[in-house]
């Protein structure tokens, strides 16, 4: 990007959305690991006591709003990552141009934006309304 | 005033020519993968909402044997996606406490302990311990 000859919003929201992708970075770095080892293996591996991922049990831990933060700040921070670094290895495959580049900005950043939001309404639901 | 690019212009399959370039690769494809997984994870909330059978079988359909081995080739990815990131936060942005900035590799291994204790208390304080 040519920051001399950039569209104004394109200065306003590509630091947004770089910003929301860094910090992405770091709570995928350090939160998602445990939390698929946890969800996928320990039970069907038979690496834990008991299944952290069972209905039930799981179902007791949603109850409590550090839970409902944590999934909420997880699935966000995962798509604003993933999604940006998309964007990228598809621009680097040869999808350039500004078109090509609107069209993923679009679909990308609205994986992003309206998946995040689905976690914070299932993050409410139940616990505000 | 007119202004010219000069694309950066690389063969086909120039990621598999070097170690190094397969390993950024592999990281970056681990950066999408999380993606991947945050969608799965909101899914899992979704079935949840919808009650116990589509929560079961949910969970049953990711513990088949081809999903299950397919989600480790997968979370190797995430893992070497971690790696990564902790490794380059020192060295895209050097940390200085000190006169001169900490070598990166200072950097990691404090990150690798942080990211213990973290994972350390995901599993107590989200999923109740062991």
């Amino acid at each position: 990007m040519h920051a001399d000859v950039a569209a104004p919003d394109e200065v306003l929201l590509e630091p947004v959305f770089w910003s929301l992708f860094s910090v992405g970075g770091f709570i995928t770095a350090f939160l998602l690991p445990v939390m698929l080892f946890l969800i996928f293996f320990a039970a069907p591996f038979h690496l834990w006591p008991g299944d952290p991922a069972a209905y039930a049990t799981f179902l007791a831990h949603w109850k409590e709003p550090l839970v409902r933060l944590f999934f909420f700040v997880l699935i966000g921070g995962s798509l604003f990552h993933g999604t940006h670094r998309l964007k990228f290895m598809l621009m680097d495959a040869g999808f350039k141009g500004p078109a090509a580049e609107a069209l993923l900005d679009l679909i990308l950043n609205g994986v992003a934006i309206f998946g995040s939001l689905g976690a914070l309404y299932y993050a409410l639901r139940g616990w505000l309304f | 005033m007119t202004v010219h690019e000069y694309p950066a212009r690389r063969r086909r399959g120039w990621w598999l020519r070097n170690p190094r370039y397969l390993a950024f690769q592999l990281r970056e494809a681990g950066g999408v993968v999380c993606a991947l997984y945050g969608l799965i994870l909101l899914n899992m909330l979704i079935q949840l909402r919808d009650g116990e059978s589509a929560y079961a079988a949910f969970l049953n359909l990711l513990r088949t044997p081809p999903v299950l081995y397919l989600n480790v080739v997968l979370f190797a990815l995430v893992l070497w996606h971690a790696l990564t990131w902790f490794m380059l936060i020192g060295k895209a942005q050097p940390i200085q406490f000190t006169r001169q900035p900490l070598p990166w590799k200072v950097v990691f291994g404090i990150n690798v302990l942080l990211w213990i204790g973290v994972s350390g208390a995901v599993v107590y304080l989200i999923f109740g311990g062991m």
